[in-house]
């Protein structure tokens, strides 16, 4: 069966130390996260921040990829024949879809550095960029409540957690943290969903343009009602309320102008133009 | 001394080896007992005062409380049904045996790892069996370190009450099942079946969760149309997906209500679930395309078979004039699973805008990167018929289309939920 490639933030992947070895050729090994993930492949987008050869001969590609909550990195070599061709020309900073196989490198025992073996990588935009951001916080969001009902189980059962509708995948991972890590903070993963939200493109970029539109159209409003002593505060609002903007934009607008120097106070609650 | 304690002593001087007197360990467990100890903790801990082997605490347990995850079972039970089976344990043949046994509480499938030489109908006393979980319920195991002997105890069996299953739910090899459900479609047809012949009815039925093909070896006097309630039925896999089978001895009863399927139609579940059930009929899922596979693109079809052939030759019609054909084979990922999905022409013209005519002024290359520019890490949402096979779930698409994820209200969504949780 396909192993299906895991949302999870770099926040949470990098602090995993513990591994579930396969046994056999044929079975997965996964990397199992404090939070319960338990990762085979993973799918994420980010920030492609730098990107070297780091082959003494021949090719070792080594990237970093930075989500909201850390940086993951990634290798490709020669064996990673599209990824590393992708890496060779990479421009840096881009966003960048990767799915990948979780690997780990482990120089003493306790000691574990995760890292992600890519089978695709693409360049993307930003739409796609906070798409994943939401899915990665989505799925997080179901393990920290999995994890939640889990520990309050004595002993935690997968069975249980199946039970309450979530899924196998779900259920053996966070059961098997419980085990190799002990009870989990997870107001630090609340704190982890929470910080990535806050960090959204799209959104950003619609708001400046709204701003920059509204900016044109106060500054004109302004031109047309400032006369000699110039505009009234109120009357500027109102007359942009008026045209159809929410009052917040043209106060935001106005104070934008004014940051710029396109529009002054020379009297206490009166504006000009510069 | 009561009877009781006696026996105790008995069990402790059969696990304790060496010089130990019984007025000894008489004394001893009696100290344990006077501090308020309950018998049995005060037998291991005398047990174990005199080095004597631990002695297997094992939880007596009536089949209606067995829970998955237990361990260390004691039961009496009726063997209901058993059945031979050889399976292949890290590269070696081995018999197990696969049955249900039960008692006046439940009845319990189980799979016993060596030959205690169980025969149907007898009633016995199993000690040290464990419990695992297979299809919701569950499911108990006789290992080597299970003891296992004949009793001439009588067990009432339990009727069995039919479990209640939404459609969603169900996969192959699940028994007594309860679902109610409007056939959706339904066709008669005959068959002989030992040299009889034999009506057989055979369709889709959906509820509000999903849908499935069915199979009734019985004329129950249901309708296309009808909504039913359905008791006693069980899962078959056909071609890995579930699918439901109904007979004489099933219970099937019209009902006077509708279900509205239409408004289900389109809804994406979750791949995990279409991947647990190994397929369905009419699902939707939504993902985001991780893979575009090899024999994506322009392909050619034999006009005989419509098999797709490779440089002229079809497998089966040798040398011939290959039709052109376009198609897309993606796998589709959503987080929680992943699907194998086939786009036929209809739908990879749809969504790639561009005609077959278009694709084939383009070189193999370019098609590749088009198909890649366009779908990879794409959130798509998939429409078909599922099945399965050793490779995983293959969605075969009839309709698909390109998804725009509303982020911003997904984002205030999941904001509120978090304060609800603090």
């Amino acid at each position: 069966m396909r192993e299906p490639a895991l949302r999870v933030f770099a926040g949470e992947y990098n602090e995993s130390t513990h591994v579930l070895k396969g046994e056999g050729e044929k079975t997965p090994s996964y990397v199992i996260t404090p939070l319960g993930a338990k990762v085979n492949r993973l799918f994420i987008v980010g920030v492609l921040t730098d990107v070297e050869n780091v082959a003494q001969e021949g090719e070792m590609w080594r990237a970093h990829l930075s989500d909201p909550t850390g940086i993951y990195s990634i290798y490709a070599g020669q064996y990673q024949p599209e990824p590393a061709a992708f890496l060779s020309r990479a421009e840096t900073p881009s966003y960048v879809a990767v799915v990948g196989k979780a690997r780990v490198y482990e120089p003493e025992e306790g000691t574990l550095f995760v890292s992600i073996r890519p089978e695709m990588m693409k360049e993307v935009d930003a739409m796609l960029r906070d798409y994943w951001i939401v899915e990665a916080c989505k799925h997080t969001y179901t393990r920290m409540k999995a994890m939640k009902e889990a520990m309050e189980m004595d002993p935690p059962s997968v069975y249980k957690l199946k039970e309450l509708g979530y899924p196998s995948l779900i259920a053996e991972g966070v059961v098997e943290a419980l085990s190799a890590y002990g009870d989990v903070d997870i107001e630090h993963y609340q704190f982890l969903i929470k910080e990535a939200l806050a960090h959204f493109e799209t959104g950003k970029i619609e708001y400046m343009k709204e701003l920059g539109e509204a900016e044109e159209k106060v500054l004109e409003i302004v031109k047309k009602c400032e006369g000699e002593d110039g505009a009234l505060w109120d009357e500027i609002v109102d007359s942009g309320e008026k045209e159809g903007m929410e009052r917040n934009l043209v106060e935001e607008a106005l104070a934008s102008l004014m940051d710029k120097g396109l529009v002054y106070e020379p009297i206490l609650g009166k504006l000009k133009t510069t | 001394m009561s009877e009781d304690l006696g026996a105790v002593i008995d069990e402790i001087m059969k696990s304790v080896e060496g010089d130990v007197s019984r007025e000894d360990v008489e004394s001893n467990l009696r100290k344990f007992i006077d501090y308020g100890v309950p018998v049995e903790q005060a037998k291991q801990a005398v047990i174990k005062k005199y080095g004597g082997k631990q002695a297997v605490q094992v939880v007596q347990k009536k089949l209606g409380e067995v829970e998955p995850d237990d361990r260390r079972l004691s039961f009496i039970g009726k063997i209901v049904a058993i059945d031979e089976r050889e399976v292949e344990v890290r590269g070696e043949k081995k018999k197990i045996f696969r049955g249900l046994i039960g008692d006046e509480t439940a009845v319990l499938p189980f799979t016993a790892w060596k030959d205690f030489g169980l025969e149907q109908g007898e009633v016995v006393r199993v000690k040290n069996a464990s419990a695992g979980e297979w299809g919701g319920q569950p499911r108990l195991n006789f290992s080597e370190w299970t003891e296992v002997e004949k009793t001439d105890e009588q067990v009432d069996l339990i009727k069995r009450k039919p479990q209640h299953y939404d459609i969603i739910d169900l996969k192959p090899g699940l028994s007594n099942i309860e679902v109610k459900a409007k056939l959706l479609t339904m066709e008669e047809r005959e068959v002989s079946v030992e040299g009889t012949i034999k009506k057989v009815y055979t369709g889709i039925m959906g509820d509000m969760t999903g849908k499935i093909r069915y199979t009734s070896w019985t004329d129950f006097g249901i309708r296309e149309g009808d909504v039913v309630e359905i008791k006693g039925a069980y899962t078959k896999s056909w071609r890995g997906a579930p699918q439901l089978i109904f007979d004489e001895n099933a219970t099937v009863e019209k009902i006077d209500e509708d279900i509205a399927i239409s408004e289900m139609s389109k809804k994406s579940i979750p791949i995990y679930k279409l991947v647990e059930a190994g397929g369905g009929v009419d699902v939707a899922v939504e993902g985001v395309v991780i893979e575009i596979q090899s024999g994506s693109g322009i392909i050619y079809r034999c006009p005989k078979c419509n098999r797709a052939i490779s440089e002229g030759v079809c497998p089966v019609d040798g040398e011939v004039e290959g039709i052109p054909d376009l198609r897309i084979k993606a796998v589709v990922d959503d987080g929680t699973g992943a699907v194998n999905a086939v786009f036929n022409r209809e739908t990879t013209e749809k969504l790639t805008e561009k005609t077959l005519e278009e694709f084939r002024g383009m070189n193999d290359g370019e098609v590749e990167e088009e198909l890649k520019n366009l779908l990879i890490a794409h959130p798509i949402h998939v429409e078909g018929n599922a099945l399965s096979d050793e490779y995983g779930v293959t969605l075969i698409v009839q309709d698909a289309e390109m998804v725009t994820p509303a982020v911003e209200q997904e984002r205030e969504e999941l904001l509120s939920k978090m304060e609800v949780m603090e």
